[in-house]
């Protein structure tokens, strides 16, 4: 992400635009002090107070352009250029031919033509620089006809604040923009440490309150259990959502079964999982955790009121066992099938082809007054490479 | 069991909440157990224990920047008269399978009531191993963890018989329903429970004193 991009962020570039313009401003009063000096002499002085007049215009235009932004396009600052070159030519007509060779007297810009080099090497680099440098000093050249040290120096000056400036540009771009991942980093890693905080702060805090009320509020009974029992629901089930890793498919597609099966814990459903992540096909983890909270919701329906129920998450080989079980009423042997029948019992038609979809199979061990044990079994992440 | 007529109990509660330590000291001195020191982080823990000599210390594994699991390690180490029960509100997760790997012979949720409290520091200071079903569901995936890793002849394994009682417990079945469904006698079902959890403790201690070695941290190599 390019910091330039980012609405309401300051270009990195900024202050050195900034100086660019000011020095800009500076060296037109410098030039007009010259050309004050020299009022008498010109070939053509009203031609060089006219330039004088130009140059305060582009002055002030390219002040409202360049720190509008913050920073320049560079087609604009090559049209900059192109006009600072033009001024250069004009001293050719306003100056006479011993002040140009001879005398030695300065063109009309003077140096208020190295704030375009600036401008150039803070927009495009050292390589800008150098080329904005050198093409202002060949107009040097041309304008004045001849070669000499003092061109030469000129020249060098140029293209090395053509260079420097450049340098220190593209180094500005470039600590923004590891400013700006550094930035970034850090605000992952703030977002980390307040999840961490939070969950914290509700183990130590929260909970213990919960467990507390819940326990000794039970003890008293009456009213006290009543409230003990609301606290209860809410410790179990806060207590799931903290435990639980957060809810984050791996980039191949794969899902780690646990936060999602954990979530689904109450004080009257308890879930085991492993301690590492059981990774099973995106689509099967939906699946899978579709078919336990149905299995849970038959347990609320059918089990009777004080049935409990245990969801059993194992990791073996290539495949995932997945166990449901309650200690409810259990269904009498042929009820299911006798259900199946008749067409309306939602349980085994949807479960069973559910499992049978993902691959896998099922069992179910049920008797009257023994409760009922749903075994699932589906390929893993091992298991579905070995199927390919 | 017949330590508990000749003498209650002693019992050393580590949780850095003062709401919940002080009620759990105050519930087990009501029933009869000898609270003999709390402590509120992980380093006074093991000093109390080391002067205290309780027979079970009660351990929270949320105790501010510093693990339970240290502590555990560390009072089951250099105290063998003392057992360690987890008791967390931490939900069942790594950092209780690590607490049990250190040396605690049990973990029990905090919102348990109190006679499961009660009923579960007997069981640790008999020598019983105290197991949830989550407690078994990690234990059984530290196995087959182990199991499905780079082959190592040192990784301890389940036979037959442990995994099926350790399933059992993981779904919600009680020592004595197991003893019935398996036919065996409840004492048999307690060791099974019991020596899965000593297995792996023992090849936790293993990896330590190797690790020690091969990174020259087992002290000065003159001696």
């Amino acid at each position: 992400m390019s910091p330039a991009g980012r609405p309401g962020r300051k270009h990195p570039t900024r202050p050195l635009w900034r100086a660019a313009v000011l020095l800009r401003v500076i060296t037109l009063f410098f030039a007009a002090g010259v050309v004050f000096t020299h009022r008498g002499d010109y070939a053509n002085t009203g031609l060089a107070w006219g330039t004088i007049g130009v140059m305060a215009a582009w002055t002030a235009l390219t002040f409202w352009y360049y720190l509008r932004a913050g920073h320049g396009r560079l087609w604009f600052t090559i049209v900059d250029l192109a006009v600072c070159c033009a001024l250069m030519c004009v001293s050719r007509f306003a100056l006479t031919h011993e002040q140009l060779t001879a005398l030695k007297v300065p063109l009309l810009p003077t140096v208020w033509v190295t704030a375009v080099v600036a401008i150039g090497a803070i927009r495009a680099g050292a390589l800008g620089g150098a080329i904005f440098g050198l093409v202002v000093s060949a107009f040097n050249y041309g304008v004045r006809g001849y070669f000499d040290t003092d061109l030469t120096r000129d020249m060098v000056l140029l293209v090395g604040v053509g260079i420097v400036l450049g340098l220190l540009s593209e180094n500005q771009v470039r600590a923004a923009e590891i400013a700006e991942r550094l930035a970034q980093a850090m605000r992952a890693e703030a977002a980390t440490a307040e999840r961490e905080r939070l969950a914290r702060t509700i183990h130590d805090g929260v909970l213990q309150v919960l467990a507390r009320v819940r326990k000794r509020g039970r003890e008293l009974g009456g009213e006290a259990a009543e409230l003990a029992e609301l606290a209860g629901h809410q410790e179990v089930a806060l207590r799931a959502l903290v435990a639980a890793a957060p809810l984050e498919s791996t980039s191949d597609g794969h899902a780690d079964l646990r936060p999602r099966l954990q979530v689904l814990a109450s004080d009257r459903y308890q879930v085991s999982v492993p301690a590492t992540a059981v990774l099973v096909a995106e689509c099967a983890a939906t699946e899978l955790t579709f078919l336990v909270r149905e299995a849970l919701e038959n347990v609320d329906r059918h089990a009777g009121p004080d049935a409990r129920a245990w969801v059993l998450l194992e990791d073996v080989g290539d495949e995932v066992v997945l166990s449901v079980r309650d200690d409810g009423v259990g269904i009498a042997a042929g009820r299911i099938a006798a259900a199946e029948q008749e067409g309306r019992l939602g349980i085994a038609r949807s479960i069973r082809g559910r499992v049978r979809e993902l691959g896998g199979t099922i069992s179910l061990e049920t008797a009257p007054g023994a409760g009922t044990e749903w075994e699932i079994r589906v390929p893993n992440k091992r298991g579905e490479r070995g199927q390919r | 069991m017949t330590a508990e007529a000749e003498r209650p109990i002693s019992v050393m509660v580590v949780d850095d909440h003062p709401i919940w330590r002080d009620g759990v000291a105050r519930d087990l001195a009501e029933r009869g157990f000898d609270v003999r020191a709390t402590a509120a982080d992980a380093s006074s823990a093991v000093r109390i224990a080391r002067a205290a000599r309780p027979d079970v210390v009660l351990m929270d594994l949320n105790l501010g920047a510093e693990s339970g699991a240290d502590a555990t390690r560390e009072i089951t180490a250099g105290l063998p008269g003392t057992r360690v029960l987890v008791l967390s509100a931490s939900g069942e997760h790594s950092d209780v399978l690590e607490a049990v790997k250190a040396g605690a012979s049990g973990y029990l949720v905090k919102s348990a009531s109190a006679e499961e409290l009660v009923a579960a520091v007997r069981r640790t200071a008999a020598g019983d191993a105290v197991f949830t079903a989550g407690l078994a569901g990690l234990v059984l995936g530290e196995y087959r963890r182990m199991a499905a890793g780079p082959d190592d002849a040192a990784a301890p394994k389940l036979t037959e018989r442990e995994t099926e009682v350790l399933r059992l417990v993981a779904k919600g079945r009680t020592a004595r329903q197991i003893a019935d469904r398996l036919v065996l006698s409840h004492r048999t079902v307690e060791n099974h429970v019991q020596s899965t959890l000593r297995k792996l403790q023992l090849h936790n201690r293993v990896e330590l004193a190797r690790y020690a070695i091969e990174h020259g941290l087992d002290g000065d190599p003159e001696q």
